[in-house]
């Protein structure tokens, strides 16, 4: 068998290639093609920028079509948030009353004849607690402590009994809602020798109520 | 221009011709891509964002406006609960003077009891406990020190009738003495406390992003 005849009918600029579809033209066109896509999607894109600045022209209009009817409710809002929280300040106030008047009214019927009050005395409250880094947060207490200190004589017969009544009363519930304890400090009963040292039968004596603290909550 | 890359001599002229092509309009293609689509695409992202945030703020004005109405009567609830607060008791000073609001205040009820009132006396305001949210107005407690006589039926009689006429009304300190000349009679150091205005803050700005 005889080999077979190769004929070479390629032209000297086809030899590179096995592909019958030309380099030389495939090339410019793909790269064409590729360049106008980019520009075509340059301009879709060009388009929706175009739209997307019209809207927001539009929606700018409508936000400044609305601002004053729209500044007129948060300016209510903002009346409102302020008020309320005035509201709540004068809250914290009214919550941290303590009435003594019907105290001090009830007290006269437990006072026997042979005591005799010489002073009373509620103490201002202390200067609040204010954080020095931060004066303008007004106080950090939340509470006040309150006190009621009574200061009398007495004498007679059984003046110690007459002095412990009074303690008694003042820790039965026409009190306890103002005074949650009542003492007598220690040494706080004793002879009244200062005005006349042979004077033996009058008492000094003190009691010191411990009152419901201030609540500012 | 020419260019002297060796390779490119050894081409045809057409396949040479069809490189420039290629080069040129890829670089045009590039060109068109960097310079143009690619800032377009990050001019919509932006304007997108722009747009999302525009529409957020439209709907909520849409809907504070809505709520119109009902924030009117919501504020006016507050201002008449404030209004009647503060009518019940938050003092204003009388000419300058909280010491002369607070007499003028109290005398009626002074002279119902029988308590002598001799003399009043304004003490510093002591600050108030602030809320949060605070307000910018702010309140204190204005205390007024009445001293006067009376016997001690007068005095709890005072104190308490102050307390019932006065719902804001506080008595924040009390000195009642015997006077041995006369035992019926006491001196009374009483003070009072009221809410009064304060000074005025400014609101705080937020912190800048």
């Amino acid at each position: 068998m005889r080999p077979p005849l190769h004929l070479d009918l390629l032209k000297e600029d086809e030899r590179r290639s096995s592909s019958p579809i030309r380099l030389r033209v495939m090339m410019p066109l793909t790269a064409l093609f590729l360049t106008t896509c980019v520009l075509v999607w340059w301009g879709l894109l060009f388009l929706r920028v175009h739209g997307q600045n019209q809207l927001v022209e539009e929606l700018q209009q409508a936000v400044t079509s609305f601002t004053p009817s729209h500044t007129a409710v948060l300016e209510l809002r903002a009346q409102e948030q302020e008020y309320h929280a005035m509201v709540h300040q004068l809250t914290l106030y009214r919550n941290s009353r303590n009435l003594f008047g019907q105290a001090l009214s009830n007290l006269a019927e437990h006072v026997t004849e042979n005591i005799q009050f010489t002073e009373m005395r509620i103490p201002p409250p202390s200067p609040p607690t204010v954080d020095p880094t931060r004066p303008s947060s007004g106080p950090t207490n939340t509470f006040e402590l309150v006190a009621l200190r009574i200061a009398g004589r007495t004498g007679g017969e059984r003046p110690s009994e007459a002095v412990n009544t009074l303690l008694a009363a003042l820790r039965t519930p026409a009190f306890t809602n103002l005074f949650r304890t009542a003492v007598i400090p220690k040494g706080a009963f004793r002879q009244d020798i200062a005005r006349n040292p042979a004077n033996h039968e009058t008492l000094l004596f003190e009691i010191t109520c411990d009152c419901v603290p201030r609540r500012f909550q | 221009m020419t260019l002297d890359v060796p390779i490119l001599k050894r081409l045809t002229p057409s396949m040479q011709r069809s490189i420039g092509i290629s080069v040129a309009a890829l670089a045009v293609g590039l060109l068109a891509l960097f310079l143009g689509a690619l800032p377009q695409r990050i001019a919509i992202e932006n304007a997108n964002d722009k747009i999302r945030l525009m529409n957020a703020r439209l709907t909520q004005m849409r809907a504070d406006i809505a709520n119109t109405d009902q924030q009117k009567k919501v504020t006016g609830k507050v201002m008449a609960e404030w209004d009647a607060l503060a009518a019940s008791g938050v003092i204003e000073p009388l000419l300058g003077s909280f010491s002369m609001r607070g007499k003028s205040l109290l005398d009626p009820i002074a002279q119902q009891t029988g308590f002598h009132i001799d003399n009043v006396r304004e003490l510093p305001s002591i600050p108030l406990q602030l809320p949060k949210p605070a307000p910018e107005q702010l309140h204190c407690r204005q205390p007024v020190e009445f001293t006067g006589v009376g016997s001690y039926q007068q005095i709890a009689e005072f104190i308490a009738l102050t307390e019932a006429s006065q719902p804001l009304a506080t008595l924040s300190g009390l000195l009642i003495l015997g006077q041995p000349p006369t035992p019926e009679k006491h001196k009374a150091i009483i003070t009072f406390e009221w809410p009064a205005k304060g000074e005025k803050i400014k609101p705080e700005t937020p912190p800048k992003k």
